[in-house]
């Protein structure tokens, strides 16, 4: 199977095109259209594990509790996929070496080929309210990944720091740290940046040129309340 | 008359030139981006009242449609969509054919083009955020709009799309709301409701959905602490 990018950067769309008998995995509610062979079966976690890792994945890794597993039967068929916001996606090639760490919601799609587990990071904001968790995807395969906005790719050798809100994801050649922006708890606050990531080591970054808590803080707080 | 379509596909504007007095098109209510000093402005309910009224009710249209008329040569007037993305043009021929997700009305050209409200069904309703259908038959020219880009499919035999990224379908389709998954696809897939269409023709697409912006935003929304 492979994926097709139309409609970069703004408002992309990814085509999944399957062989008979191909099956890819995406985040539930991704799904525009398909091709009528295709059979779609709602999975409570990652391929295995079942409740236990679907409950895992839905409270630590900040996605969907469900994913959707749609198969093309008796012949090739497409799935197209599109994220909520408007956006880059990219596909990263996963090697069999190397792992993945994908911020929870930047991940679309991924094929069987793929394992996705939740990496616990165990960190919150004290004051923002902001939290860090990621999913860890292993094996060999297409990663379909969407970002808020366009996607940069840094090759990191050596430190970085990082924003969370506007981290997509790492290559495992790279180790972290969650840190406080700026050098105190106050002034940290104050600054506006909440929780950054600290990156050392050697591997690849994507970020996200928009940070969606921003969007939605900006544009949500002038809705009329809800009701409670 | 001339126009063209500006600044695609992820802000799309809609430029027409009247090049003669008496030349006219009609649009959206809101659509109005800017216009030249010599055109009038009529509004009206198209269709007369009952058939508004209903648009409003069924659709989520508005009710009042504006018709701008040239009083001098070469006029022109801007017009664009509420959301950001792509525009479109249809020329129909007489009697041709064409359905509309009603939001993605932007403007038309001509008087005998019939635009008329469908009611999509009881299962339509619960679908999603605008699921109904202008049916529009020519002669006349139309404009319509997208969130996101317009991505064209063709259908020969059967497809299946999320309700909330239906443009619009040429005739030889025929559509039909079923439940995605199984029954506990209906819950927790994230998709609930799906569109199944038949036939031989072509649908359109818009690749980013305004009801997934809504549940995006709607946790940032203040709470009402009264309560």
């Amino acid at each position: 199977m492979y994926y097709e990018i139309l409609y970069k950067p703004t408002h992309s769309l990814a085509i999944a095109h399957l062989a008979a008998g191909e099956s890819v995995r995406a985040e539930a509610s991704a799904m525009v259209g398909m091709t009528h062979n295709i059979g779609v079966q709602t999975q409570g976690a990652a391929g295995s594990g079942g409740l236990f890792k679907g409950l895992k994945r839905a409270f630590l890794g900040g996605e969907s509790f469900f994913t959707n597993l749609f198969t093309a039967q008796g012949a090739a068929g497409q799935v197209s996929l599109a994220p909520q916001l408007c956006g880059d996606m990219i596909v990263h090639q996963l090697d069999g070496h190397h792992q993945l760490f994908i911020q929870g919601s930047s991940y679309v799609s991924a094929p069987d080929t793929v394992q996705l587990d939740t990496q616990f990071q165990g960190f919150k904001g004290f004051f923002t309210g902001e939290s860090l968790f990621f999913l860890a995807a292993s094996g060999q395969g297409p990663v379909l990944l969407n970002a808020f906005g366009a996607i940069e790719a840094l090759d990191v050798n050596g430190e970085l720091i990082i924003d969370t809100g506007h981290l997509v994801a790492f290559t495992s050649g790279i180790h972290y740290e969650v840190s406080k922006a700026a050098e105190g708890w106050i002034s940290s606050y104050l600054s506006g940046e909440g929780l950054v990531l600290r990156v050392y080591g050697q591997g690849r970054v994507y970020l996200q040129t928009r940070n969606p808590s921003e969007y939605g803080r900006s544009v949500g707080s002038k809705l009329p309340p809800r009701g409670n | 008359m001339q126009y063209g379509i500006l600044d695609a596909p992820d802000f799309a504007m809609l430029k027409v030139r009247l090049e003669q007095p008496g030349e006219k098109i009609t649009a959206e209510s809101g659509a109005l981006v800017a216009m030249g000093p010599s055109i009038e402005v009529q509004t009206s309910m198209r269709g007369g009242l009952l058939a508004a009224a209903k648009r409003k009710m069924l659709g989520g249209e508005s009710i009042f449609q504006n018709t701008y008329i040239a009083q001098a040569p070469d006029q022109d007037l801007f017009l664009s969509a509420p959301a950001e993305g792509d525009m479109r043009v249809l020329e129909l021929g007489p009697g041709q054919e064409f359905f509309l997700q009603s939001g993605a009305y932007v403007a038309h050209i001509g008087d005998s083009l019939q635009l008329d409200t469908q009611w999509g069904g009881v299962k339509s309703f619960f679908s999603g955020v605008g699921f109904f259908m202008l049916r529009v038959v020519g002669p006349g020219t139309l404009f319509y709009a997208a969130y996101g880009a317009i991505h064209e499919v063709q259908v020969n035999g059967q497809y299946t799309c999320d309700t909330g990224h239906i443009v619009g379908f040429g005739p030889g389709l025929t559509y039909g709301i079923r439940k995605f998954g199984g029954f506990k696809g209906l819950f927790f897939s994230g998709e609930g409701l799906v569109c199944g269409f038949e036939g031989t023709g072509s649908l359109l697409l818009q690749t980013r959905n305004p009801a997934s912006l809504a549940s995006f935003l709607q946790p940032f929304r203040p709470v009402n602490s009264r309560d």
